[in-house]
């Protein structure tokens, strides 16, 4: 019995990683159940280890060519420097979880945090001062290696400098009697030009000299010995969180969602009891007006969400819910209209012409249309109940949090959405009527020997003959809808990847570059997981052994 | 008194200027609870026979009818069981028969339905793969799952084209002895397509063979007089057997010479016998209806 259960934990699996397309695992969980373990690690050599070894051998070549081409942005980023990247997103996005905690917090608990805080801030400003004395001497003996290694190439550069200087005017004066010369005739002009010819070349060469040695002063200038940059590096760290303690200080204290109610309150109190006190009518009518802002001030700041600044992982999130909206709407509109182009060939007719044309069309075309068109929906769109509803707090009457509420839906997703799916429209489309024309001819005699309604002919046996080929039209349209809503979220500022990596390469800091290339690595491995999605759900519809799916 | 009955038929194909003759002035009647076969070459009209007898193509002359009334359309009374299985291939053995029973009788209850899937599937022993996907079943095992949701439709006429035809001999003869049990058993009027003269004579009680197309008709029937049951061990030496498939398989033979000397030069088509096969439609179908159909008309 126990090996039979064995055996069903180890097929269960082979066949989950079978269905998954993930074949490559199938020789290590054969490997476990004992099987044949030569053939797997034989196996396991050839798919799995000669792979990975491939691509640590491209991660290397990477490292070793980026800091070899210099670029307006700085030095092509390192893996290692990617990973910095990312992991200093990552502490980004914790500090901006800790602030927005910190805005909500109310009573003891806040209380509490702020002494918390204040202990800890105490203890990094100590820290913070001691390393940017470290830095500073650092900088200072620095800067004296530097003015060392620059001093002798300075005085050789002043001294030509001035040498050439000389010669230069010589040279002037020579000239000039020679030009006298010439008009008292007794000098050819051709004399003259040679002679300022080869002023000219003696000229551009010494500036070309003097040149070069003002480059190699700038290059060791502006690249200065590594432990000025580590000890500038580890001060910049922890002057950076002191500031964030600071910061987080300021949304316990006054910038506290729930202090601010407070004051807000002890202003009408005052209002008020000037309200009562005032004489002179006027004055009454300025408080009352005074008290009824400062309620309608009190609902909205109760309300207020701390105002998180964009992450990556934020961006991450919208763009995949963007995609997966656009691409419902692909799938609503595409499978409908495949179907009934595949039953009739009239409709099919009719819409070949429509696909052809549209079928080429940029995304970046489309964007512009949408952006034109979905604008003119909402041209107010703060106060549109649509956005009103997709971000207010809860939903179903305020029983459940809304769980799209962070999503901040604007009218700028709503159009990326839209070209997510117009372009992810045809692919489905054409599958789509394509597996419906194609269904076996047999199938359709068997719908007719049992007299199947147009319904049930439908739903028993058009659609499920299909689906896989409906499946295989989503997984193209999905993978590319996720392509195209990259490029349209750059372009239209749609909250986003795209954006972020648009955003990263305006701002030019020293790590928008390896800030882009983790987002261009964080695209490819959510598209990757998109398609893998896809994969599953196509072989669970299809009907045989799936092998025609790689 | 005949059941069921083709009268005067033709069938052509094409425009009025280049017209395929493919059948002309077929004349065939079958009285009830009568196993006929028709026999004939590949590409000779066989099929085409059969979908006009189950109604899903009509005569471009004459009439069919079946207990005096001409057949129209298809449907559950004309049993049609297809050559190449055609089972759905997204439902079980007993999803696809489910899928008949319901359809044809909408008014049985849950438990009756699942009685008599349970009934068919016996009766072509299959009870023990009826949760099974086709593609998990030999040839044999569709074909019988075919039979099965065939007679499931409780059809008048039963219409077979050419069952076993894509199987193995050994499979073949295994399931002539069940599709023969059953009729036995439960009587009712058959029609055997086939292109095995040892098959017609086990099987039919009449043999009609079918001359070669174009323009194919039926020639002068065979009667098979031999009492049944009919045992396959010891038919190989009675004299009646003998001489029946001598006789056809001579007539045959003439008819293929006859043929070739009709038609020298012009190719005669290749049998268009294949397995249905169960693989996923790629991206890029193979469009096997579409290279079939030209073929499989003649």
């Amino acid at each position: 019995m126990a090996e039979s259960s064995k055996d069903k934990i180890k097929y269960g699996l082979l066949k989950f990683i079978d269905v998954s397309g993930f074949k490559v695992f199938d020789p290590p969980v054969r490997l476990i159940f004992g099987e044949d373990p030569q053939k797997q690690i034989r196996d396991i050599a050839k798919f799995m280890v000669l792979p990975m070894v491939f691509v640590l051998l491209c991660i290397f070549t990477w490292n070793f060519l980026a800091p070899t081409h210099k670029t307006k942005s700085g030095a092509v980023p390192t893996p290692a420097k990617v990973w910095d990247a990312y992991k200093d997103n990552r502490r980004f996005d914790e500090r901006e979880n800790e602030k927005e905690e910190a805005f909500a917090l109310t009573g003891e608990e806040r209380e509490a945090e702020i002494a918390a805080v204040k202990a800890e801030l105490v203890e990094l400003e100590k820290k913070s001062t001691e390393l940017q004395k470290l830095s500073d001497e650092a900088t200072k003996v620095g800067q004296a290696k530097i003015d060392n290694a620059i001093a002798p190439i300075k005085t050789q550069y002043d001294e030509l400098n001035a040498k050439f200087r000389e010669e230069r005017k010589e040279r002037k004066a020579e000239l000039n009697s020679l030009a006298e010369k010439i008009a008292e005739k007794q000098a050819t002009t051709d004399e003259l030009i040679t002679a300022v010819k080869a002023d000219r070349t003696a000229t551009d060469q010494e500036k070309t000299l003097l040149k070069d040695l003002k480059t190699k002063m700038d290059d060791i200038r502006s690249d200065p010995p590594e432990e000025i940059k580590a000890a500038q590096l580890a001060a910049n760290k922890v002057a950076d969180e002191v500031q964030h303690y600071k910061k987080r200080l300021d949304y316990l204290t006054s910038g506290n969602r729930e202090l601010k109610v407070v004051k807000l309150e002890e202003k009408i109190a005052a209002d008020q009891s000037e309200l009562v006190a005032a004489a002179d009518p006027k004055a009454i009518l300025k408080e009352a007006k005074s008290v009824v802002s400062n309620e309608e001030k009190i609902v909205k700041t109760a309300e207020q969400d701390y105002p998180r600044t964009a992450t990556i992982f934020w961006q991450t999130r919208r763009s995949i819910a963007t995609v997966f909206v656009g691409f419902f709407i692909a799938a609503i509109v595409a499978i409908p209209l495949g179907i009934m182009c595949g039953l009739n060939r009239i409709i099919m007719a009719c819409l070949t012409p429509i696909i052809s044309i549209f079928r080429p069309v940029s995304p970046v075309v489309w964007l512009l249309i949408f952006q034109i068109i979905v604008g003119a929906f909402f041209p107010d769109p703060e106060t549109h109940w649509l956005f009103k509803t997709l971000n207010n707090d809860t939903i179903l009457w305020g029983l459940l949090p809304n769980p799209i509420a962070f999503l901040q839906t604007n009218p700028a997703m709503i159009f990326s959405a839209c070209t997510v799916a117009m372009c992810a429209l045809w692919p489905a489309l054409v599958n789509t009527a394509l597996g419906v024309s194609a269904i076996d001819k047999d199938h359709m005699n068997v719908a007719r020997v049992l007299k199947l309604g147009f319904w049930s002919r439908l739903f028993k046996i058009v659609i499920p003959s299909s689906l896989p080929l409906v499946f295989a039209g989503l997984r193209i349209s999905l993978g590319v809808g996720w392509m195209v809503l990259i490029a349209a979220e750059a372009l239209s500022s749609s909250d986003g990847l795209g954006k972020f990596v648009w955003d990263e390469y305006q701002n030019g800091s020293s790590q928008s570059f390896a800030n882009i290339i983790l987002a261009c690595f964080i695209v490819g491995i959510i598209g990757f997981f998109l398609d893998r999605i896809m994969i599953i759900l196509q072989r669970l519809v299809s009907f045989d052994d799936g092998s025609a799916t790689a | 008194m005949s059941y069921l009955e083709i009268d005067q038929v033709d069938v052509s194909f094409g425009p009025v200027s280049d017209r395929t003759h493919v059948l002309s002035d077929i004349n065939l009647s079958v009285k009830e609870n009568e196993f006929v076969a028709v026999i004939g070459f590949s590409g000779a009209g066989k099929s085409t026979l059969m979908s006009l007898l189950a109604g899903l193509q009509e005569p471009t002359k004459g009439e069919v009818r079946m207990n005096g009334e001409v057949i129209k359309e298809p449907g559950p009374d004309l049993g049609l069981m297809f050559q190449n299985y055609s089972l759905l291939p997204w439902l079980t053995v007993n999803e696809n028969i489910r899928l008949a029973v319901k359809t044809v009788f909408p008014k049985l209850s849950k438990k009756e339905i699942t009685d008599k899937i349970g009934h068919y599937v016996d009766m072509v022993k299959l009870s023990h793969a009826g949760d099974k996907l086709p593609h998990e079943l030999s040839g044999g095992m569709r074909q019988r799952a075919s039979l099965a949701r065939t007679l499931s439709l409780d059809p008048k006429v039963l219409l077979l084209d050419e069952p076993l035809s894509a199987l193995d001999a050994l499979t073949r003869s295994e399931l002539q002895d069940q599709i023969l049990n059953i009729w036995e058993t439960d009587k009712r009027t058959v029609v055997m397509i086939t292109n095995d003269v040892d098959e017609a004579v086990l099987m039919a009680d009449r043999i009609v063979p079918l001359t070669m197309g174009p323009s194919a008709t039926l020639a002068e029937e065979y009667k098979v007089s031999m009492e049944r049951p009919r045992d396959r061990q010891t038919l190989n030496d009675h004299p009646e057997f003998m001489r029946l498939k001598s006789e056809i398989t001579n007539f045959m033979m003439g008819l293929n010479k006859e043929s070739k000397e009709l038609a020298k030069g012009s190719l005669i088509p290749m049998p268009d016998i294949r397995p249905k096969d169960f693989s996923l439609p790629t991206a890029r179908p193979r469009l096997k209806n579409k290279q079939s159909q030209p073929t499989s008309a003649a």
